[in-house]
Parts: C-alpha cells; structure tokens; sequence
C-alpha cells in the first residue's frame, strides 16, 4: 500500500519534472535566436545603422574591407507599408466589426464575423499571390509596388482587425447601449461616442496586433512590394522591407550582407516584443481596472 | 448614413474573400484545363515537359505539418500544463509570457535562424544520431545535408508551440478550481489531479489550439522556403530534399519557365488555400463550441 | 476573455479610467513615421555614392525598374549605385526566369536573362529586343575540406548531376586527380530552386557533353534534376555550398572568386584544365566569336560554349538585357517620354562606359563586336513612332 502511493507520487513528480523540462526546451530556440542575432547583428548596431543604405555585397575575401552599410531603406519602407496598409484595413476593419456586432442579427453580421475568421487563417503568401495574380492582369504597370505591398498587408490585417474589434465591442455591457438609446440618442452617435469609445483601448490593442503581425511579414510582399535600395520613390515604385531584406540577404552568401539580415532580425525582433509587451501591460491595466472598477 | 458606411466596409470584407476565391480559380483555369483532376494525383513536377501534378507539395506540407505537430504538441502541452498547474505561482505569469512572444518573432527569423543554425546542428549531430538509434524504422535513409523536410518540420515545431500553449493555458486555467480540489481531496496525486480533473475538462479547447496550430503551420513560408531544400519530388525519407506548397509558390510563381507553370503553381496554391480554410474552419467552429468565444489568440 | 457576467462597474468608471497607453503607442508611431519621412528628405537612407553618369544626362526624378539574372546581380548593383543624373535605378535579382516572365507581363521596364528567350517565350513576349550587356563564366563550386583544386570534365560533372556518379572517390573523379586525397563521402548536389540563367548555361553545356544528360534532362532554365536540392539564387547555392562539406554547385565565376569558395578546374575541348578567370573567359568570348542576330531577331542558339582556343574557360556565357523596342506600344499611357529616354540612356551607358566596371568583379567586358550589335538594338528603340535618341555623346 505504501509502496504503491509512493510510486504514484514518484510518477507525478517525474512526470512535473518533465513537463518543466518542456519549458525549458521550448525556450532554448528563443534564447538560440536572440544569442545569435545579438552575437552577429549586435555590433553593427549604431545610429547610423538605421540610416545608412543598404551596401554593396561583399565578404572579407583576401584583404577586403567590406562596407557595413546599414537597414534604413529597409526600415523606412516596413514604417510606411504598414502605415498605408493600417489606413486602408483599420477604417474597413473597424467598419465591418461595427456591423457584425451592433448589428448582429442581420445575416450580414453573422457573415462578417465567419469570414473575418476564415480570413485570419489565411496563409500569408496567398495574400500576395492574390494581389500579384489581379494586378498582373489588370494594372501590370505597378505590380511591384509600395501600393501593392501595402494592398498585400491590408489583406491579412483586415480581418485581424475586424476580429479583435469585434471581441472589443462585444465586452461593452449591453445595458450602455440600452441607457443611451433610451435618452433618445440616435443609434449612430450611441455606437460611436459611447460603445465605440468605451471599447477603444482594447480596439487599438487590436489594432496593435495587426500591425505587429504585418510588420513580420515577407511572404506577402514577395511579388509585391519587390524590394529597392533605394527606400521610398513613390507610391507607383518599388519598395524595401525590412523582413524582405532580411530574407534576400540571409540566403545571399554575402559576408556584410548576412550580418545586416541578423541585425535587421535584433532590430525587427526588438520592435515586435516591445510593441507587444506595450499591448499585454495594456490588457492587463485595462483588465484590472473593469474589474477592481 | 453611418449604416451606410460601415455596411459598406463589411461588404468589403465579405467581397475580398469571394475575390480570392474569384482571381485564384480564374488563372488556374489553364492547368486545370490541361491535367483535369490529374493534377490532384500527379507525382511529378517536370517542367522541361511541361507536365505538372501537385502530390510532391502536398506531401511536403502535410510531412512537415505533421512532424510540428508531432514535435510541437507534447512539448507545448507539458510546457502548458506545468505553468498552469505546477510552477512557482511567481513564474508562471512571466514564463507564459515569454513562451507566448515566441509567437510574435517573424517567421523569416526563425527561417534565417533554421538556415544558419539549425541546419547545421541537424547535419552535424541530430541527424546522425536519428540515423543510429532510428535507421532501422526506414525513415531517416539517405544523407542527411541539413536541409530537408525534417529540418523544416523542427523549425514548424517551434512555431506552432506557442500557438498551442497559449490556447491550451488558457482553457487549462478556466478549469474550474473545484474539479482539481475534489481530486486532490480524494488524494490524488498531483499528476492524476491533471489527468483525471483538467485535462477531460480541456481536452477539445486543446484539440482546437492544436488544429489551429496546424492551420499555422501548412501555410507558413518563409520558415520552411530557407529549410526544406526546395526539391520538387516527393520526400523518401524525412532526410529527403521537399517542397511545401507556401515553398514552391514562393520559389517559382514569377520565377516560372511558362504560363502552363505558372497557372499549375496558382492552382496549387488554390489547393493550399482550400485546405488552411478547412481546418481553420472546423478548429473555429470547435473553439467556439466549447468556450463560447474564439479565444483571445496569441498575439503573432 | 470569458466575461462570465459578472456586474460590470458603472459605464462611468470605465470611461474615465481608460488606460491611456494604446493611445501613446499609436502617437508613438505617428512621430516616428514623421520622422522617418522627413529622415527621406533630407537624404538619409541613400546608398553611398558619387553619382556620375559619366557623359549622360539622363532626365532627373525618373526611376527605372529592371527584373531577373542573379548572375549579372553584383555588376547591376555597382551601375545603379554609380548611374546617377537624376534617374534611379531598381533592379531585383529575383532570376532569369523572373526576368522574363517580368518583360513578358510588362510588370518591369527592363529583364534581365542569362538565357535567350526560347521560341515559346519568344511568342509571349513579342517585340523584345535581346541586348547582350555582359559575360561570365560558370564554375563548378564544391566544399571538400583539406581538398585543393580538383580536375572535372563535361562528362564527370554531367554524371555527378545525373547521380551516376555519388561518391567523392569514385573511380572517374580519382582518374581525374589522381593526387587529391578524395574523401569516402556522398557528393552532395546542389542545383537552382528558381527558374534560372545560370542553370540553363549549366545544362547547355552539360548537354553539350554528355548525350544521356541531353536526353534525360536537357537544357532550360529549370530542369527535372534527378538528384540533390535547390538553393534560389546564385548566391543561395554559393552560400549553401560555403556552410555544407561535401556539396557540389555551379555559380558565376564572380560569385566564387568574391565569396573566396572553391571552384574546379574544367576540361576544354582542346583538353586543358582551366580554372575560370575573368582572363580565359573573355578569351572564350573572343574566340568563340558568335554571329550574333539582330536584336529583335532569334537568339536561342547563339552559343559560346567550348570555345576553340587552347586555354579558353569551356563553361562561358552571354547574359541579356530583355527590352521592348517599341515602348509606347507595349506600355501604352502609362510610359513616359522621359522614361523612354532614360531608359536608353542607362541601357547605353551600361554597354559602353559601363563595361569598364566589369572586370574588378570579374565579370567579362564585351568585345567591341558584341558592343556593336548591342548598341545598334539600343539605337533601334521607339517611342511615339521615333527613335529615342541617348544623351550620352558618342560612345566611350
């Protein structure tokens, strides 16, 4: 009998000590990654990494000096790609979460929420396939362009952002609207200045997660946004990316060009875990806050 | 007015998926014309005959999938269980965390990282000693170069963990603390506490987090293009040279040798899209049976 | 978030304690995107360069866009850094395959293709002119460690890429450097993943060679190769060959000699082993002296493989510009005059003053008489009906 207890509880802590091991195996990749880009990418790190062109190919073959160069083409292009794409997704996103929850007993409604959530499953190089296979055919003159790559990005944030909008506006308690709609204010205004308002912390968390999800993102922007060294030339021309960049110059060979991708990487890895963290804490906050009212 | 406007970006919404579905069929129009349904079966992708069939890549991504999902889910259930359950109260918060912002790392990072690092442990050490201990199951044959469908099932693992444990954390935590009280009262150990109170309790929540872990990783790209060794023919060993679908898309949709290779790779990538939107449908429709919400996702 | 109905606090509350952080973050981003926009003005993010574009005067604020060779890619990226006078220009080394296709669809205003348009591509993209702008040669890489330069042939090379041979030691590789210590290793075959010029210089040559490589695989941008894995780029298999012992590849000659990889030695018909140098291809060029078409005429067989001379590099090649003789035609409104112009300024440019770059990243200079035929499909470009003039003087 005792024997038996005592076989049981070795098998559980046997079995919590690997399941605590599990943790730490997961973590390895993660602290792998961060080692390597800090290790590699870490020293060309300096302020004018995020300004200087991108540079020549080059390896230190024979007494070359390799040109360090730096991602500012790359950054620059990621900042307004996913700007031009979070105006087009937002007000449409926004749009139709609005629809599918203050209007839910339309059909439409019941639509929008199932395709938003078909859409957030989409794999992200279809996107890009997408937009490349209509331009192609009927705009072939900006199929590589800051417009297309933005178009690409718009397709996976769109329902991102209706997603997490929705959710938002579902967690506004039913009686504000009720309250609002009694005193006579006109539905519009109630959803606007009251639902829309109260929810809008956790609307722009959602945003927040779009933007972080497209500013990852290169499969999209393969056939799309192209790639330049030159940064921004106009809406019509092609543009950098810095996870574009960071795929181009990983399988290039290229000595100098290698250490950028791993500094990019720091750089991109850095940008997502703070703009997420900033997000959680917010969550959080606003969590307690409801409840501890 | 205002109806007006936000009607009309939910019809937006509603037209971008038909519109997909619309330009994809339309331009895979000519492959289809040309093998019919043999393109479903076909086991070669030769293009110097101009004869196409979509099995290599469908082998690829499902073997790759399959191998994450293989990988992925005991680590991510154990590493899910133990935070919510058995680590110091103190780390769970901080440690979940950190496993959930492995979500947020770009998949062309973990691709580069699967190239540069990876790639080369897998060559040096893993792989041969998979050769050594597991040969005699047939399936690690052949030489092993470091890139190859294994190697690109590891990196998918990876991915898809934080998807799962973040999923299966949460429906673990919403287990109702009554259930484990009145197991660990009967004196249950620890362990069975788990087995016999949480986890009936939360078995579809992690089955949908699984699914959509899987949703996850046969359409990833850029991750599995720096790994799989891009060899259009179906793998013979997880060693083998492979192609998923999201790889060959990205290796020669422009970079194509004819319209009739171009069409082909549209139509696979019909193919993939068809198969994403399956399981995420059905992993959506399971979550939502079971909480009553889909589930605040993992940020990613 | 399972709000399980719980009271909620009074709307009030809610409204008034809302965090204010998301709002911070977006003002955050807002600054930062002004910043970077202004950061654009006022010259950041520019490659370094003198910007000289020799004796051309190409129209400012114009930006030309060019697509395909990975072979050509590390001289295309010294031309747009040094053209300068106003036009940009963007080029992506995405393959030749890409170039093509890219003409063909007029998604770009130039291509780039190590390999000649075949009859089909030719059908499809009707009314592109065929410019060569540069050669290379291309070499077999491998990584052996603690191995020197080894000896090849056609036959040896086309056997490893058919898989009959798929051992470092094998009797026919022994035969052929009987003092290198070959290792007892699978020889592992490294090929292009992407449509590929230098893949179809590779197999030409192979083909060339070896009649069951002729019949079984072929030549062509992209082949069913029996063995090995794919790489995208000249530079993915370069680096792939560099981290992985006991692979074997084929790159441009630049490739190789800028990484610092090894490359093999390759019999010439006249049954010297040549190791590649930007020296014996042009050589190959010269001798092999093709008869070249005119540009809008049919190059699928021009070739300059084997040349005949004693030491010339066996495995060389033309690479082409792909450009569109009549531009307004093909593009219709959405083409400009002054891209026409700067187009063929750069296009000019790059056969003549731009040559001088080549061999510093060994690459070949043309030989006047290629220069000849290219200038006169350049001068044969039309906008509008007329020809667009280049404003670059006489030639260099």
């Amino acid at each position: 009998m005792m024997a038996r207890h005592l076989r049981r509880k070795l098998w559980s802590h046997a079995l919590t000590a690997l399941m605590g091991l599990c943790v730490i195996v997961v973590l390895i990749p993660f602290a792998s990654i961060v080692y390597e880009a800090a290790s590699i990418g870490g020293p060309v790190l300096s302020p004018t990494l995020f300004t200087a062109g991108l540079p020549a190919p080059c390896s230190p073959v024979n007494g070359v000096v390799c040109p360090v160069g730096g991602i500012g083409p790359a950054l620059q292009g990621t900042l307004i790609l996913i700007g031009l794409a979070a105006l087009i997704s937002v007000p449409i996103g926004l749009a139709a979460a609005i629809v599918a929850s203050e209007y839910r007993g339309r059909f439409l409604g019941l639509a929008i929420s199932f395709v938003a959530d078909v859409l957030t499953g989409l794999p992200s190089i279809i996107a890009g396939v997408f937009i490349y296979a209509y331009f192609v055919i009927y705009y072939p003159s900006i199929v590589y362009s800051t417009i297309t790559g933005a178009l690409a990005l718009s397709v996976i944030m769109i329902p991102i952002v209706t997603r997490t909008t929705e959710v938002a506006l579902r967690t506004v308690p039913q009686e504000l609207r009720e309250a609002a709609l009694a005193l006579g204010i006109p539905k519009w205004r109630t959803t606007l200045q009251i639902v829309v308002a109260t929810a809008l912390p956790a609307i722009l968390t959602g945003i927040l997660l779009a933007v972080m999800r497209a500013s990852g993102e290169a499969a999209p922007l393969l056939f799309t946004a192209f790639g330049s060294r030159l940064g921004f030339t106009g809406l019509t021309n092609p543009i950098e990316a810095l996870p574009l960049m960071i795929y181009n110059f990983a399988e290039s060979g290229w000595h100098n060009w290698i250490q950028l991708a791993w500094a990019g990487a720091l750089v991109l890895i850095l940008l997502i875990l703070v703009t997420s963290l900033l997000s959680r804490w917010t969550i959080q906050r606003m969590v307690r806050r409801m409840r501890g009212g | 007015m205002f109806l007006g406007f936000v009607t009309a970006g939910g019809v937006v919404l509603l037209v971008l998926i038909f519109l997909i579905l619309a330009v994809l069929i339309a331009q895979s129009e000519p492959a289809f014309r040309a093998f019919g349904l043999e393109f479903l079966v076909g086991t070669r992708w030769d293009v110097t005959r101009q004869v196409y069939g979509v099995i290599p890549f469908v082998a690829g991504t499902l073997i790759t999938s399959g191998i994450a999902l293989l990988l992925g889910l005991p680590l991510a259930l154990g590493a899910a269980i133990f935070l919510t359950t058995q680590a110091p109260v103190a780390f769970r918060g901080p440690l979940g965390t950190v496993i959930d912002l492995l979500a947020a790392i770009p998949s062309v990072v973990y691709g580069f990282w699967g190239l540069l690092v990876l790639a080369p442990f897998m060559r040096t050490t893993a792989d041969p000693a998979l050769q050594r201990y597991l040969g005699w199951t047939g399936a690690f044959g052949g030489t092993a170069t470091g890139t190859g469908v294994l190697t690109a099932g590891v990196v998918l693992a990876i991915m898809v963990i934080p998807t799962i444990s973040a999923i299966s954390r949460e429906t673990l935590a919403a287990v109702p603390a009554s259930q484990r009280e009145a197991a660990l009262s009967l004196g249950a150990t620890s362990w069975e506490t788990t087995r016999v109170a949480s986890l009936p309790y939360a078995r579809a929540g992690i089955f949908g987090a699984t699914v959509l872990g899987l949703g996850r990783a046969l359409g990833e790209t850029m991750a599995v293009t720096m790994t799989i060794g891009n060899h259009d023919a179906v793998p013979t060993s997880l060693f083998s040279q492979g192609q998923s679908i999201a790889s060959l898309i990205a290796n020669e949709l422009v970079n194509n040798t004819g319209p009739l290779q171009y069409s082909a790779i549209i139509e696979a990538g019909l193919i993939l899209l068809m198969i994403s939107l399956l399981v995420n449908v059905g992993a959506r429709l399971l979550l939502w049976r079971v909480t009553g919400s889909v589930g605040s996702e993992a940020p990613r | 978030m399972s709000s399980t109905g719980a009271t909620s606090p009074s709307s009030e509350t809610i409204e008034r304690k809302r965090s204010r952080a998301p709002l911070y973050a977006v003002v955050a981003i807002v600054v930062v995107i002004v910043i970077v926009v202004a950061g654009f003005y006022a010259g950041w993010f520019k490659s370094a360069s003198s910007a000289s574009s020799g004796n051309c005067a190409p129209p400012t604020g114009v930006t030309i866009i060019g697509a395909g060779s990975t072979l050509v890619y590390p001289l295309m990226f010294q031309w747009e850094t040094v053209f300068g006078g106003g036009t940009t220009v963007n080029y992506a080394s995405v393959g030749s395959s890409a170039g093509i296709t890219d003409i063909s669809a007029k998604t770009v205003d130039f291509g780039a293709s190590d390999a000649p348009l075949n009859p089909a591509q030719r059908a499809t993209a009707a009314g592109v002119l065929t410019i060569p702008e540069s050669a290379g040669g291309v070499v077999p890489i491998y990584n052996l460690p603690g191995v020197g330069t080894l000896n090849f042939n056609g036959t040896v090379l086309a056997d490893i890429y058919l898989g009959t041979i798929s051992y470092w030691n094998s009797p026919a590789l022994a035969a052929l450097n009987p003092d290198a210590s070959l290792p007892d290793q699978p020889i592992q075959v490294v090929y292009r993943s992407d449509g590929s010029g230098t893949t179809f210089i590779w197999t030409s040559y192979l083909s060339l060679e070896d009649a069951t490589f002729a019949s079984q695989i072929g030549k062509g941008t992209q082949v069913d190769w029996p063995v090995g894995s794919g790489e995208p780029k000249n530079a993915g298999v370069a680096g792939y060959v560099q981290e992985t012992p006991y692979t074997i590849g084929y790159v441009d000659l630049n490739y190789a000699l800028n990484g610092g990889i090894q490359f093999g030695r390759v019999e010439n018909p006249q049954g010297n082993f040549i190791l590649a140098s930007v020296n014996n291809t042009a050589s190959a060029l010269r001798d092999a002296n093709p008869t070249l078409p005119a540009g809008n005429g049919d190059w699928y067989n021009v070739s300059v493989l084997n040349a005949p001379g004693l030491y010339d590099y066996p495995i060389t090649s033309l690479t082409y510009i792909l450009v569109y003789q009549d531009l307004s035609g093909a593009y219709g409104s959405s083409f400009s005059l002054n891209q026409a112009k700067a187009l063929v300024d750069f296009l000019y440019w790059m056969v003549t003053t731009g040559q001088t770059y080549s061999a510093e990243l060994y690459y070949v200079p043309l030989p006047p008489s290629v220069v000849a035929n290219s200038e006169a499909s350049i001068g044969s470009i039309t906008f509008n009906g007329a020809t667009v003039p280049n404003s670059c003087g006489s030639s260099v």
